[in-house]
């Protein structure tokens, strides 16, 4: 009963910042139906991006996270327009690219930044919810994450822009027919999913650890969640992230945390295996 | 027929066709007699990895380069062959002389156990699936409980392969003979793994791969059971990689995560097939001694740099020139093709 | 007469918008049936569904009495159902040959069977001096024959023909249907996909006519032509 409470929450904390992550991903896949391979190296990036402002250059909290904000979404734009955009017609060398980038931070990281993991600064004080002790951190990060999916869901459903990456993402042809750009709606999508990555990578930082690979967890979950959801369905992916928000805290609670790393890899496959568009797609 | 009767081009006859393997059949007497006129110490072993690598690159050039379906998952595949391996002789006592195949043979029933799913749709899913199940054994291979039977970060250690031979010999010829056992297995495995490849790749099976490559609905919608051709090129080009993983834990113990590590055992690979030009075998497996002696050379110099180096040059590779690696390929094809063509009108 | 393929009452939803609704269309050995409407009427999805590239939502499709709802392409194609797609598909890096040839690998189990089916494909669409080329190489006239040498090599009982016409001059249509009539003589069935209804309705010998999903008129070409319906759906275009 104990631990049903802790799922709960933490179950619910964890879903909000996986759907955040997920959606900032979702969109660049949606759009250039090709996954970004090194989304999760830019939350690793903007996670020590921040550490060496914050603790080596000693800049104020607030500037040095809008100044790495703005940095990683340059570097998602740069990875876009030139590992991305350049190879969208073959799919292989999106995969190579990407990935490649990828092992560039990872490898450069290393180097510098040693295996030692790193932790940003929490935010300060713990407030006890039915029973159960929170740290304020974590309600910061769902305030902040449920603004981010709210402003996304307002921006893809109420601009034309965002209508504009739902037509691309739902069919990239008759988007063409319509007179929308893709390539331009693709640069948007790109700029996006870097911020999102970025605050993701501030807001979760301190609570998890960061090392070099620390970016391929959150990557295969992203891609778990925007499996089940559907690729380019957001609602679906607002709902997958909450199946597997709670699920993971399920097996972390009840089975541990070496096996609940297997949990993307099982969800993923019994989706391909039970409904290979998604749990909430709609087949091609 | 007019028409056909331009055509038919005289049968290659014996002579040309011995010609034509005598470059391969030079290089490969030259090269297996390099621990015999005096190579030793660090370059037999270097060529001894080097020949285990020249079956990871093939196993990547025959499903991936020809298919186009990007196989991330190599280090899997290696990791888990090399880890049945060694947990055979460390719980069973299995010398690792008998393991080498079982493992292998493990290895492909579970990785193409776990792809199935992912075969049976198109698109990124198989690519993801395969970059995110090394990572996550990696992990698991490090971490409780795991760990306690995997051997954890100090990995698994066993006897090499043929060391019961070797213990017989005098001192100071046991490391020697290690080394060139080791080099001539790897270099007959390479040999005939090559040539199987290149005849597969070339076959009327590869052409249905090459097919779902270029266009799957298409392939799908003309009579290929592309559900089928993937399965089977997968399985193939599988057992390659896990031989490779199989035959490199017997060789080189101790065996630990470092091998679910794609900067070791997909990087170089993969250099090479883009290097060397997706799909037609040959480009690979040249590229592959190029791109993996290099690789070693730049260990001492560049440390961990050269792990970049060879991202960048990939990228470089797949960005500047996407159309100019298809042209390459499609020169290559065309000389190739146009052979075998000749050689099927001529036989109707 | 005898039925090979039955379409009973199919329907193919894509999210929310209804692409072909209970249509049902028979064809008859040997027949030479035009399947036209305006763009978005769902024409080619029916050639998908019937090709197995989509599955119905609902209704059955019969093939020669057997049930082929559920039958992957491939199988379709084994079973003696071709296609050609719309536009200039084909594989762009193997040789003319390849192309065709791995068709009939694929249905034929032997091959020499196989290969000797490829030259048949290739001298009957008067392709053989091209069979080295690559596509590439080759003008869309030629195209086409590859597309539809490729369709005849696996011994089909029904062809399906997404636009054939598109792209070719008067003259390349007049050879294409020259061709179409004498594999029909021989006993093909064909369904014709086109815009130009000039040329179609000239070669078929009953059409169907798709609106919105949906069935709006099945019968022969004269009486098409007649229809109130058909030429308010075509506005004037016929």
């Amino acid at each position: 009963m104990e631990e049903l409470k802790y799922i709960t929450i933490f179950g619910f904390f964890h879903s909000l910042t996986y759907l955040v992550f997920s959606l900032g991903f979702s969109l660049v896949f949606g759009v250039a139906r090709l996954p970004n391979l090194s989304y999760g190296a830019l939350y690793v990036f903007t996670g020590y991006v921040t550490y060496t402002l914050l603790s080596q250059m000693g800049l104020d909290v607030i500037l040095a996270i809008a100044a790495s904000i703005l940095l990683t979404a340059a570097i998602s734009l740069l990875i876009g327009e030139f590992a991305i955009k350049p190879a969208i017609k073959f799919p292989v060398s999106v995969f190579i690219t990407t990935m490649a980038v990828a092992y560039i931070f990872e490898e450069y990281f290393r180097i510098q930044m040693g295996l030692r993991p790193v932790t940003l600064p929490l935010y300060p004080g713990t407030t006890v919810l039915i029973d159960v002790p929170v740290s304020n951190h974590w309600f910061l990060v769902g305030i902040i994450s449920s603004i981010m999916i709210l402003a996304l869901l307002l921006f893809l459903f109420k601009t034309n822009t965002g209508r504009a990456v739902r037509a691309v993402a739902e069919n990239w042809e008759e988007s063409m027919r319509l007179g929308i750009n893709p390539l331009r709606v693709l640069r948007t999508t790109f700029i996006i999913s870097g911020v999102y990555a970025a605050l993701t990578g501030i807001l979760l930082t301190p609570l998890k650890a960061l090392t070099p690979s620390g970016g391929w967890t959150p990557l295969f979950t992203a891609f778990a969640v925007v499996v089940m959801g559907g690729i380019g369905n957001v609602l679906g992916t607002v709902a997958a992230s909450f199946i597997y928000g709670f699920t993971e805290q399920l097996i972390i609670y009840t089975l541990g945390g070496g096996i609940a790393r297997v949990v993307p890899l099982i969800l993923i496959v019994l989706v391909l295996i039970i409904r290979p568009h998604g749990l909430f797609g709609r087949g091609e | 027929m007019v028409e056909v009767s331009k055509l038919v081009f005289a049968k290659p006859s014996k002579v040309s066709k011995v010609r034509k393997i005598l470059p391969f059949l030079t290089v490969v007497s030259i090269y297996l007699t390099l621990p015999a006129i005096g190579l030793r110490g660090f370059w037999i072993d270097v060529l001894t990895r080097v020949n285990i690598f020249l079956l990871i690159t093939l196993s990547l050039d025959l499903y991936s380069g020809t298919t186009f379906y990007l196989n991330l998952g190599v280090p899997f595949t290696v990791g888990v062959s090399a880890y049945t391996l060694a947990l055979l002789n460390r719980y069973l006592g299995v010398p690792v002389e008998y393991s080498i195949l079982p493992s292998a043979i493990t290895s492909t029933i579970f990785s193409f156990t776990i792809f199935i799913p992912s075969l049976r749709v198109r698109g990124a899913y198989f690519s993801i699936l395969s970059l995110l199940l090394p990572i996550i054994l990696a992990g698991l291979v490090t971490s409780q409980p795991f760990s306690l039977y995997l051997g954890g970060e100090g990995g698994i250690s066993y006897f090499p392969l043929f060391f019961s031979y070797a213990r017989a010999l005098p001192a100071g010829e046991r490391v020697f003979f290690l080394q060139a056992s080791h080099f001539y297995l790897s270099a007959a495995v390479a040999i005939v793994a090559y040539i199987i490849c290149y005849k597969i790749a070339y076959s009327d099976f590869g052409f249905m791969m090459r097919s779902i490559g270029q266009d799957e609905l298409l392939a799908e919608a003309t009579g290929i059971n592309t559900f089928r051709v993937k399965l089977i090129g997968f399985i193939a080009s599988s057992f390659l990689s896990a031989l490779a993983g199989a035959l490199y834990a017997a060789m080189r113990p101790p065996i630990t995560a470092d091998i679910f590590v794609p900067a070791n055992t997909l990087v170089p690979p993969l250099t090479a097939v883009i290097l060397g030009g997706m799909g037609t075998i040959v480009g690979p497996a040249i590229a592959n001694y190029l791109t993996l002696i290099i690789y070693e050379i730049l260990w001492g110099v560049l440390g961990s740099w050269r792990i970049i180096l060879y991202m960048c040059l990939l990228i470089v590779l797949v960005l500047l020139r996407p159309q100019g690696l298809i042209y390459y390929l499609y020169l290559k094809m065309k000389q190739v093709f146009s052979v075998r063509i000749f050689k099927h009108l001529g036989g109707v | 007469m005898d039925k090979i393929l039955i379409c009973d009452s199919i329907t193919k939803r894509f999210g929310g918008l209804i692409a072909v609704s209970r249509v049902s269309v028979e064809v008859s050995r040997g027949e030479l049936l035009g399947l036209i409407g305006p763009n978005g009427s769902g024409k080619t999805t029916l050639i998908n569904l019937i090709s197995g590239v989509l599955e119905p939502d609902e209704g059955r499709v019969l093939f020669e009495g057997r049930d082929i709802t559920k039958l992957k392409p491939h199988a379709r194609v084994a079973l003696g159902i071709s296609r050609i797609f719309q536009g200039m598909r084909v594989y762009p890096y193997l040789p003319v040959y390849y192309n065709i040839e791995l068709s009939a690998r694929s249905v034929f189990k032997d091959a020499r069977l196989a290969r000797s089916k490829t030259i048949w494909a290739l001298t009957t669409t008067k392709l053989l001096a091209e069979s080295a080329e690559l596509p590439v190489n080759l003008t869309p006239y030629k195209l086409k024959m590859v597309e539809l040498a490729r369709a005849l090599v696996t011994n089909p009982k029904l062809v399906l023909l997404d636009e054939p016409f598109a792209g070719l001059s008067p003259e390349e249509v007049g050879e294409v249907i020259k061709i179409v009539r004498k594999l029909n003589e021989s006993g093909i069935a064909f369904i014709i996909v086109e815009h130009k209804l000039r040329y179609l309705m000239k070669l078929v010998e009953r059409v169907v006519v798709l609106n919105e999903g949906r069935k709006i008129f099945d019968g022969s070409p004269s009486e098409a032509m007649n229809s109130e319906e058909v030429s308010r759906v075509y506005l004037g275009v016929m």
